[in-house]
């Protein structure tokens, strides 16, 4: 071994060694914060969750107690309204833009996807109010979902046309060479061999909307009572957080923390969906 | 023996500007293999896809002149007509993965939304799996994934599928080069016995397979047919001095 | 490889029909020169066309065979031995058929005893008895019966070499015989040359079966 390569040697390794550190250091101080969040929020909530919480509707200012039932419920009505609009609109159009690549349309079709995704939410609020709220003249919880469904495109488009691109064309062709018309093609072999990363997009849009305040404060607006009709306005669980957590009232905030522990363990979960079904219908090629 | 099957009329292909295939006249005789041959890019795949009509998925494509199946002219049939009665098995194999071994040998019938009994589907998923020799080896385990199967059993189940579907022509892109030796001969065994019944078009990069196997052997050359006889003349006794070269291994 | 199996078997059955037509050529022309029994002179005329032919039509079919399927070991042995052994049997039929002109030419026929003396009856058997045994090893990749056909070639040559010395001394006591001689010595060195060939064809065999080439040594080894 020649003097050169004993001198370099000692250096590259310590580099290394500071390197892997600060790499192990960053990582564990992002997982940190997440970890010392979730803790925070679970130490908060856990106490308020009771049963009152899921089957109760908030109390009159100054009487204790109460729940947010009428916020679960809201939740629940606009997002599986905004997933019923969005998930096959979505799934649509990433099917356009994975087919149709290269062509000027669908070019113009992404950048107005990529635009839509980086729209403020309050102002997506705003435009649906000034679409349907003003002109029905009144709140509503479809209104809010037609909000939310804009909101959800972006993540579904993205996730379907990048499942279905990394399809090989052979398998397309197959298809085709059998004398399968393009639909056929499309429902019984592409859609299916895409399935898990077409469920992930559609997964990843609810958790992005599952939370959002700000579209929904001048659509589906709030309601302190339970109600299921979509004409009218509803509560959501996170329109509830902000209203709570900005009172002054004691008990508010209690029902605040608690709500927050059940969005997140929501968010958790679908996760954690993601991930199970993702792998379970992964398929080879 | 069955005369002229199919036959080309001044076919040409181009890519945007780019004219791959430069005019070609020839006539395929039924229940024979005929061999394509040629080095990289001389145009014999374009011209199988062009049998097919799979062209129409690429958009700078263009294909002209004329291909008669018996005597209707296929670019003036509905491509998924033509497409029934002329089968094609892939280069790399492509079961689809979200199919059973079952479903696949059928699975022409089901994306044409045929509705069969299912006696009529059994029959027809063991008479296709036995004509290709895989029914010994899947016969207990039809229901299971396609992928789980070896390359070798996948190009076989996809020549099943095809086959199912009764074509008049089974075209075959590379067949075998992504293949194992083992794998190959089965199913050149496999085509040899097939052209009994059906007719059989092959592009292969691999001269002594088509000298194993084929009936007749055109030698293309940069988008031109430069000789097309017999098999055993074009290895023995080759015309042009092109093809001579290029089964000697002295080209380029 | 079926196809391939399936055309090495039709080689196969092709060679031994050859081997056959050239046989029973041989055995005319034995039955034309010891009987002389010349009506199977035309027998024989006739049937070497058909040994030319089959001679074309093998080379062909090793032509196609080694252009089509590149065989190698023991595939390509047997068709470069195929080749080989086709030349040995046309020329035996060759000989066969120069064997039944000379008879024909030779009206009324050649002096018994001078046949006798020559030894031409016992060159023929053995003759024949080495190519119904080269037959039998051909069939069933003898190589022992193969080997033993080496060392019954000598014996003949023992036999024709004394050809010329008898043929001097029979014409020194019967001078109006010597016209004879010559075309009897032709026949006695023709029959000498079938076991050459014969030979060869064995040695041929044993080069297929074991992939060893014992040309140009000699049969001890």
């Amino acid at each position: 071994m020649t003097p050169y390569d004993i001198q370099g040697l000692k250096g590259r390794r310590i580099k290394d060694r500071i390197f892997a550190a600060m790499v192990w250091g960053l990582t564990f101080s992002c997982l940190a914060v997440v970890f010392i969040i979730l803790f925070y929020i679970f130490k908060m909530g856990i106490g308020s969750l009771n049963w009152a919480l899921f089957s109760q509707n908030p109390k009159p200012v100054g009487e204790t107690g109460g729940g947010m039932l009428n916020a679960i419920v809201g939740s629940l009505i606009v997002v599986v309204l905004a997933a019923i609009i969005a998930i096959p609109l979505g799934i649509s159009v990433g099917i356009y833009l994975a087919e149709n690549r290269g062509r000027k349309l669908s070019d113009w079709v992404a950048i107005a996807v990529d635009v839509l995704q980086g729209i403020p939410s309050i102002v997506i609020g705003i435009v649906i109010y000034v679409w349907i709220v003003k002109p029905t003249g009144k709140f509503s919880a479809y209104s809010g979902s037609v909000a939310l469904a804009i909101m959800m495109l972006p993540p579904i488009i993205k996730n379907t046309e990048e499942t279905l691109v990394l399809i090989p064309v052979t398998l397309k062709e197959a298809s085709l060479a059998l004398g399968a018309s393009y639909f056929r093609t499309t429902m019984k072999i592409l859609l299916p061999a895409g399935i898990g990363g077409i469920f992930s997009g559609c997964i990843i849009g609810i958790a992005r909307i599952a939370g959002e305040v700000a579209p929904l404060l001048f659509t589906a607006f709030g309601n302190p009572a339970l109600t299921a009709n979509i004409f009218k306005p509803v509560d959501t669980i996170p329109k509830v957080i902000f209203t709570y957590a900005s009172s002054p009232y004691d008990d508010w905030h209690r029902i605040a923390w608690g709500g927050s522990l059940i969005l997140v363990t929501f968010i958790i979960v679908l996760n954690a969906v993601i991930k199970i079904f993702e792998n379970k219908w992964k398929v080879q090629f | 023996m069955e005369g002229t099957i199919l036959r080309t009329e001044n076919l040409r292909v181009s890519f945007g500007d780019n004219l791959v295939v430069k005019g070609i006249d020839m006539e395929i005789t039924g229940k024979q293999v005929t061999a394509f041959m040629g080095p990289s890019g001389c145009g014999k795949t374009t011209i199988l896809r062009a049998i097919n009509r799979l062209h129409e998925l690429t958009p700078e494509a263009k294909v002209e002149g004329k291909i008669f199946l018996h005597s209707e002219n296929i670019n003036e049939m509905e491509a998924m007509t033509v497409r029934r009665r002329v089968g094609m098995v892939f280069q790399r194999p492509n079961p689809f993965p979200t199919m059973s071994i079952y479903e696949n040998v059928i699975s022409g019938f089901i994306l044409n939304g045929v509705k069969l009994k299912t006696d009529e589907k059994n029959n027809i998923v063991e008479d296709a799996l036995k004509k290709v020799a895989l029914w010994e080896e899947v016969k207990d385990h039809l229901k299971k994934r396609s992928t789980s199967l070896s390359g070798g059993q996948q190009q076989r189940l996809c020549l099943a599928r095809a086959v199912a579907m009764k074509p008049e022509v089974i075209l075959l892109d590379e067949p075998t080069s992504a293949l194992d030796p083992l794998s190959t001969a089965k199913i050149e065994d496999l085509l040899y016995e097939l052209k009994g019944n059906y007719t059989l078009i092959i592009v292969t990069h691999n001269m002594q397979q088509a000298a194993r196997i084929s009936d007749k052997t055109a030698f293309f050359y940069l988008g031109e047919l430069l000789e097309y006889d017999d098999t055993k003349k074009v290895f023995t006794n080759p015309k042009n001095e092109k093809t001579q070269n290029y089964i000697t291994g002295r080209f380029g | 490889m079926e196809h391939l199996q399936a055309e090495m078997d039709a080689l196969r059955r092709e060679m031994l029909e050859m081997y056959k037509l050239v046989l029973s050529q041989v055995e005319r022309a034995q039955t034309a020169l010891i009987d002389n029994n010349l009506s199977v002179v035309q027998e024989i005329a006739y049937n070497e066309k058909l040994v030319n032919a089959k001679e074309l039509q093998i080379d062909s079919r090793c032509e196609t065979l080694l252009a089509l399927f590149t065989p190698v070991a023991v595939d390509l042995r047997f068709i470069l031995s195929a080749l080989k052994i086709n030349i040995n049997l046309e020329r035996i039929g060759d000989i066969a058929d120069n064997i039944a002109r000379m008879v024909a030419h030779s009206k009324p026929g050649f002096d018994r005893e001078f046949l006798e003396k020559i030894n031409a009856k016992q060159a023929f058997a053995m003759s024949l008895d080495m190519y119904k045994s080269l037959l039998q090893a051909f069939e069933k990749e003898d190589t022992l019966l193969a080997r033993d056909i080496l060392i019954k070639d000598e014996a003949i040559d023992n036999i024709t070499d004394e050809s010329v010395s008898i043929a001097e001394e029979y014409t020194k006591s019967k001078p109006d015989s010597i016209t004879q001689a010559i075309p009897v010595i032709s026949i006695m060195k023709m029959v000498e040359r079938i076991g050459d060939h014969l030979k060869n064809i064995a040695e041929e065999i044993i080069f297929y079966a074991e992939a060893r080439v014992l040309k140009h040594s000699s049969p001890k080894q």
